[in-house]
């Protein structure tokens, strides 16, 4: 479902230096499959994840989702895959507060190629408990209730690939919980592929699968060895 | 969802910033709505006041525009006065045969009253004693025998054929209401100006109440006025009360009450026209107030009008012996002045032309500009002082349009480029308003583009936005806009006598004439330039132009957000 092969970013600095980031030789997801990627801060994980999603593009390497190669093509038509293959989980939510919860939801589906259905996203937002918060907007509610609404917003459109970045960062610890279990309950439910990025053990530590980006990232692991 | 909702769950969500840029396009809006209609509907009230179901206006020789002005609005200086002879010209036999037997008939009192004298100074004349003076009035016979047969009673006025009717008016004099120092012009006519007289609409003159005076009525006499819708509101007049009217503007040096009384038997429906604010009196009334009856240059000695009793009684002419009218003896106390002792102000001309090309108007105005009007005045030794006999015809139509052309055309577009100054810079709180935040719709325009907006999708996002407030703010003007209208309606109509209703748009213009260089001279040019339409009607495609000018800018900066970076924000 998701294949990265020698992917590497760098930055340019204002200066006109360059400084390499990411060097990722290989990383693969496979259907429904579900991981953590793990690894301290300024290793490079939100930066993979803007690349896995299409937001950044990679100085090289090959980056597929479904078989579909997308450093091949314009930022319009990634833009597209975006919109129809991938769902996004924010560490800070990312509600637009002009909305409410029903209609944060439907956000997620105005992009993708499908109709944008308020009975999809109305059974999303019930799946999360929040069927009681429709009409809601997002500074009327809770921190975990705001997460619950991005957790249905990013499957709204029904993608293959969940990328979810630091969920619970920014949830109290009694939620954390019942986070991570709706993701991975939903991701389970409708065979999505899920790649959470995290520095939190106790999320890590429920995955059977689980990744340090400092140690794929190549540029992180030579600067240790180095070091 | 679409791209439209997003954009008007923005425009909510900034509730405060939203609703003062809607205010500020709305002011704007609200100023270009308001100078369009209002000036559109008296432009076009101006206009088609000039086609009056009459074509052309003969008077004193002078400005052509003044005599539109002062005989289609009732405005500026009153032009100087030609003989009423000049009337009789346009008038048929009937007509002509009654006014020249009242002329008569006061001239044959007159010779008998001075034959009387005569006889009573033979004694004392100095030259060839009492029967030089004999002699002398045989003589002043024999000459007024020869103006009978001159006077040509039985023929046709000299343009009666050409014209369907010619209407006096005397103007001047003006209608103060007591107790205040709003006054109102007066103008005195026959009763031909009610019944022959269209509106622009083709429709006649109705009367809210009472009726028009006859010229010698049944009720009032010669003493009848009907007043214009907008007088009989200011005055609060009804049938049957009376009135006086100023010789001149009231509070001028010359100016001075009337003693005369006119009685109300009518009063006009409102017409949206400079008639509603006009007193009508009765001309035969209007000349036999005192001061109206002309000095001619043989002096006859006669006075008429109740004003000066005691000389009245003693010197009252005959009465006229009209065929169909019949006074009582009270009625007759004060008899017509005679036709050489009478001036008028403007003669309203329709000419017959019944192919409709305005060939009987120019046939007509080549010889009454060349002075033939003056042979009709040989009938008589007597001659009027004040009034002019050299005369001019003007076509009203002709005039006002060269009058919109110098002045209120360019009035109009100066309006206009205040106006639209004043929306452009609405126009701009738009951009204002939407740049100043900038800084947080980038960081939610990254969330839209995280999840799989493109940019043309966040571009459009602004823009409509942008069209959404500016069209807010225009629905919101063109509604306070038409309000304020119908709340100075009053006002404008007390000025200008247009009612400006709620509904009322801008009159349709032609208003791609301004593109005509642009366009060229192709037969398609000629068709885009000769389109009408009400100006407002432009507010939309221009308020939405407006909004995408001003939303560019916001829209290229969504544009050119950078996602990776607003979305850490």
């Amino acid at each position: 479902m998701l294949s990265l092969k020698n992917v590497k970013k760098t930055f340019t600095q204002p200066d006109g230096s360059k400084t390499q980031i990411l060097d990722v030789p290989e990383y693969s997801l496979a259907a429904g499959e579900q991981a953590v990627l793990i690894g301290p801060s300024g290793c490079g994980k939100t930066t993979l994840l803007h690349i896995i999603a299409g937001i950044t593009r990679p100085t090289s390497g090959s980056v597929k989702i479904d078989n579909v190669e997308i450093t091949k093509f314009s930022e319009a038509v990634c833009d597209r895959i975006r919109a129809n293959k991938l769902g996004y989980v924010f560490q800070t939510f990312n509600l637009l507060p002009a909305f409410t919860a029903l209609e944060n939801v439907m956000l997620g589906m105005t992009f993708s190629s499908g109709r944008a259905s308020s009975s999809r996203a109305r059974e999303l937002l019930e799946r999360v408990g929040l069927g009681h918060r429709l009409n809601s907007r997002p500074k009327t509610m809770s921190v975990g209730e705001q997460q619950r609404v991005a957790v249905a917003r990013a499957l709204a459109n029904r993608p293959k690939i969940l990328l979810a970045d630091e969920p619970t960062a920014n949830v109290d610890p009694a939620n954390q919980q019942h986070v991570i279990d709706l993701i991975r309950e939903n991701c389970r439910k409708e065979n999505v592929a899920l790649l959470i990025v995290t520095h939190a053990m106790e999320v890590s530590n429920q995955f059977s699968r689980v990744d340090r980006l400092d140690q794929i990232n190549l540029v992180v692991a030579n600067a240790r060895g180095v070091a | 969802m679409s791209l439209l909702k997003i954009a008007w769950r923005s425009i909510q969500h900034r509730g405060l910033g939203s609703l003062l840029t809607i205010i500020s396009m709305a002011l704007g809006v609200m100023m270009v709505v308001s100078v369009l209609s209002i000036n559109g509907l008296v432009s076009e009230s101006f206009r088609s006041n000039s086609s009056f179901g009459y074509d052309l206006i003969v008077g004193a020789r002078g400005g052509g525009t003044q005599l539109t002005l002062s005989s289609v609005f009732y405005l500026g200086k009153t032009v100087e006065t030609v003989p009423y002879e000049y009337y009789l010209a346009f008038c048929d036999q009937k007509t002509r045969a009654v006014e020249f037997r009242n002329s008569i008939a006061v001239r044959a009192n007159t010779e008998q009253q001075r034959a009387i004298e005569a006889l009573n100074s033979v004694r004392t004349h100095p030259v060839g004693g009492g029967w030089g003076a004999i002699a002398e009035e045989l003589a002043a016979g024999f000459h007024s025998r020869q103006q009978i047969e001159f006077m040509q009673i039985d023929e046709r006025g000299l343009f009666s054929n050409y014209v369907n009717f010619a209407i006096p008016i005397l103007l001047g004099d003006t209608y103060q209401i007591e107790d205040s120092d709003a006054y109102f012009k007066a103008c005195a006519t026959n009763k031909n100006f009610f019944e022959l007289l269209t509106l622009s609409n083709k429709q006649k003159f109705t009367f809210a109440q009472g009726r028009p005076f006859d010229d010698a009525d049944a009720e009032v006499g010669y003493f009848g006025c009907v007043m214009g819708s907008a007088v009989a509101r200011a005055s609060g007049k009804k049938i049957g009360d009376q009135i006086k009217v100023t010789h001149g503007i009231p509070g001028t040096s010359a100016a001075h009450l009337h003693d005369q009384l006119f009685t109300i038997v009518g009063i006009l429906d409102p017409t949206g026209t400079p008639n509603d604010k006009v007193v009508f009196v009765n001309m035969e009334g209007f000349y036999l107030i005192n001061d109206h009856v002309k000095p001619i240059e043989e002096e006859v000695g006669i006075k008429f009008g109740q004003n000066d009793e005691d000389e009245a009684e003693q010197e009252k002419p005959a009465a006229v012996d009209e065929p169909g009218v019949e006074l009582t003896d009270e009625q007759l106390a004060t008899v017509r002045l005679p036709v050489e002792q009478r001036e008028l102000t403007a003669l309203l001309v329709s000419v017959y032309d019944e192919e409709g090309f305005g060939i009987t108007s120019q046939y007509l105005q080549q010889p009454i500009e060349q002075g033939n009007l003056a042979s009709t005045l040989s009938w008589s030794q007597f001659r009027p002082l004040q009034a002019q006999t050299s005369a001019q015809c003007v076509n009203p139509v002709q005039e006002v349009a060269k009058l919109f052309a110098f002045f209120v055309a360019p009035a109009k577009w100066i309006l206009l480029a205040l106006t639209t100054l004043i929306c452009i810079v609405s126009g701009l709180s738009i951009l204002v308003g939407i740049y100043n935040s900038m800084s947080q719709r980038h960081h939610e325009i990254a969330v839209m583009r995280a999840l799989g907006a493109r940019r043309s999708h966040v571009m459009l996002i602004m823009l409509a936005e942008a069209i959404l407030l500016s069209l807010a703010g225009g629905a919101l003007g063109w509604f306070g806009g038409h309000t304020l209208n119908a709340a100075l309606s009053p006002i404008v109509e007390n000025q200008t006598g247009v009612p400006v209703r709620f509904w009322d748009l801008a009159p349709p213009e032609q208003i791609f004439s301004l593109l005509q260089p642009a366009l060229g001279n192709s037969e398609f040019a000629a068709e885009i330039v000769k389109f009408q339409m009400s100006p407002e009607l432009l507010l939309i495609p221009g308020l939405i132009l407006l909004a995408v000018l001003v939303g560019v800018y916001p829209a290229i900066s969504a544009y050119r957000t950078d996602v990776a970076k607003s979305l850490g924000k």
